[in-house]
């Protein structure tokens, strides 16, 4: 089947009405906290199975696509994440909203999601198996370095101090520890306690660390929840697209960090997000102020986290590896529909694998009106919702969430009280962004750095296992830079304010 | 405590407080880690707390030598670092008070009682007669609403309540 033939395939009715709901059922379930990409995927897959493959791949993703564009809504307008992915969105989304730019971070959310989306799409169309490598060349240490030069971006999240950012970040992994180890099922750290048996769930914590706080704020004053200008002024699109012109660079990097992230499995849009917006700040031009409102962390983030859903896709259809949680979920539907992934999937169902990727990309380009549509319904709403009904709304909001996620009371309660915590740390200059990502980041650092270690005993080579293989170098002097830059870039900045004195 | 300037003291107490809280728990974790029947179970959160542990020593041993000074409190702050008291407690009481009354009350009758009740203390404005009958009905759309979309639609099986089964 040729490009166009698949094109044309895509385009039938009932694929673009699909691919119309999909964005539309994700986008909703992506803008409720609690409620992830993975399980928007997970609660509508069952919908496919009486399908043909194609439609229900072209469905599967749209819904996937959508819900990672709408976790952005909660992060701009409630400063917390919807999903996971939108942790970094909430960093300058937030305040934008607060200071009365709630309707340009909307609509600037959507536009990167969507050119994220069509460069992740892209090089799913373009160059699935050759990017499928970088996947398999990655193995436990290369993940321990990975997840090391994650937490090395906790120099880019401290807001003030460092040393409290790294603090809070270690503090994170600890907390990661928490409950039955995944590698050899000891019960760790829960001090007698069965509420902590299952752990700390990541979504349960980004929801009470970024949320509660908000919501104990919230309460404790009379004032705006945002600051609203008083005339209309639309969707602020013409502005948008300006500032995506002006940040271009930041845009396609973080695009291409999307699809990269994307591609590795495991890591998904949480890390993309984080690394891109990072990546973002460190470049960041005199004036821009991150995180205190700067398009372009909206615009790194979101533009990254959509990318990973077509870079997801490459490894999980050319290797049978799924990129990302919500690929693991559509490679099941995927076996169901009797499709056997690998690289001769392109070859053996090419009709069915591009007709999916134009169906993706079409989704994408519909996330356009669609997700200003809904922005804007969503940003009007909370603007417009009196603060008496706003805290008790969101508040049951966290609450039926969080227990949404495992079915358990005891996840609830762990929520309310680490944001309790994130509330206390956060009035002392502990941040919660570093403790999140050090969450995030525990399992993949812990279960690669104890394969590595076993592997490397049984070799008897640890040096060699940890520091002598090639892409663990490279992340290694990525993470040294991570680290050394803020503090190199202050030193020149100290030394060319004082030649300017002179 | 903000000045008439909008400066604030620039002493970390706060912050120490918290380092020192942190040094503790890192220490426990160690503790804990001796307990654990493998190796491999140990070596990672050990290796975590005691960097923890460091980190935490550098932010007190900062504040002991940290110079007194002042800093720069903008006012959307210095509202944040205000505000009542009595509705923060009651808000993060009536959250967990609801958390564990739903496996004995029910997801829908405590969603509703704890909802009311958060409505009671978000509200700074006075009541008036359209507000006493809106606000209830709103809050009540919007509490089963959703748990239909939980219970119905996405299929969560939400708490019935030991009481009332």
């Amino acid at each position: 089947m040729s490009g166009l033939e698949a094109l044309l395939a895509a385009l039938t009715p009932l694929n673009l009405l699909l691919a119309l709901a999909g964005v539309v059922a994700g986008a909703a379930i992506g803008a409720i906290p609690g409620l992830t990409a993975t399980m928007a995927v997970a609660v509508l897959v069952p919908f496919t199975f009486g399908m043909p493959p194609a439609p229900a791949l072209i469905l599967m993703g749209a819904i996937y696509t959508g819900a990672i564009y709408g976790g952005a809504y909660s992060a701009i307008l409630l400063n917390t994440p919807g999903t996971p992915s939108a942790i970094a969105t909430t960093l300058d989304g937030y305040p934008m909203a607060r200071r009365g730019d709630g309707d340009l971070a909307m609509t600037l959310a959507c536009l990167a999601s969507v050119v994220g989306g069509l460069i992740g799409a892209l090089a799913l169309l373009t160059l699935a198996p050759p990017l499928s490598r970088v996947a398999l060349a990655f193995g436990p240490v290369e993940y321990f370095w990975l997840a090391i030069f994650g937490l090395s971006l906790i120099s880019a999240l401290s807001e003030g101090s460092l040393l409290k950012g790294l603090a809070g970040g270690a503090f994170g992994l600890l907390v990661s520890c928490i409950g039955v180890a995944e590698v050899s099922a000891d019960v760790r750290l829960t001090f007698g306690s069965q509420t902590l048996v299952g752990g700390i769930n990541v979504v349960a914590a980004l929801i009470g660390m970024f949320c509660i706080p908000v919501l104990i704020d919230l309460v404790a004053t009379p004032g705006r929840h945002l600051n609203v200008v008083a005339e209309p002024r639309g969707f602020r699109l013409a502005e948008a697209v300006r500032v995506l012109i002006q940040k271009k660079f930041n845009l396609i990097r973080s695009s291409v960090v999307g699809t990269v992230v994307g591609i590795l499995p495991g890591a998904g849009g949480s890390v993309a997000g984080i690394v891109a917006y990072s990546e973002a700040r460190r470049t960041a031009r005199p004036g821009e102020q991150y995180g205190k409102g700067e398009p372009g962390g909206i615009i790194a983030s979101e533009s990254a986290n959509n990318a990973t859903v077509g870079g997801g896709f490459i490894p999980t259809l050319v290797l049978g590896i799924p990129g990302t949680p919500p690929d693991a979920v559509i490679l099941g539907a995927l076996l169901v529909q009797g499709l056997r992934t690998g690289p001769s999937l392109f070859t053996d169902h090419g009709d069915i694998v591009y007709t999916f990727i134009w169906g993706l990309l079409i989704a994408t380009i519909l996330m356009l009106p669609i997700g200003l549509l809904l922005g804007r319904y969503a940003y009007k709403s909370i603007i417009t919702l009196p603060k008496a009904l706003l805290v008790p709304s969101v508040a049951f909001m966290t609450m039926i969430g969080t227990y949404a996620i495992r079915n358990s009371v005891s996840d609830v309660v762990i929520m309310i009280v680490l944001g309790v915590i994130g509330w206390v740390l956060g009035r002392f200059g502990f941040a919660a962004a570093p403790i999140v990502l050090g969450l995030i980041l525990g399992p993949i650092a812990e279960q690669g750095f104890v394969q590595a270690w076993t592997i490397g005993s049984a070799q008897g080579d640890l040096a060699g296992m940890f520091f002598g293989r090639p892409i663990s170098m490279a992340i290694i002097a990525f993470t040294i830079f991570s680290l050394a830059s803020p503090i190199l870039m202050r030193r020149w900045k100290l030394k060319a304010e004082a030649a300017h004195v002179e | 405590m903000s000045n008439d300037s909008g400066t604030t003291p620039a002493s970390d107490a706060g912050a120490a407080i918290v380092a020192a809280l942190l040094v503790i728990f890192g220490a426990a974790a160690v503790w804990d880690t001796y307990s654990y029947f493998d190796f491999d179970s140990a070596v990672f959160p050990r290796t975590v707390a005691a960097v923890l542990i460091l980190l935490a020593l550098g932010v007190l041993v900062r504040w002991l030598f940290q110079r007194a000074g002042y800093v720069s409190v903008s006012p959307a702050e210095a509202a944040e670092n205000g505000g009542s008291w009595p509705r923060r407690i009651a808000l993060v009481i009536v959250m967990l008070a609801a958390a564990l009354a739903m496996p004995w009350l029910g997801f829908l009758i405590t969603a509703i009682i704890s909802f009311g009740v958060l409505l009671v203390i978000a509200m700074h404005d006075p009541w008036t007669p359209g507000r006493i009958v809106v606000y209830p009905i709103v809050g009540l759309a919007i509490v089963v609403g959703f748990y239909f979309l939980f219970a119905k639609l996405l299929m969560v099986p939400l708490p019935a309540g030991r009481w009332f089964v």
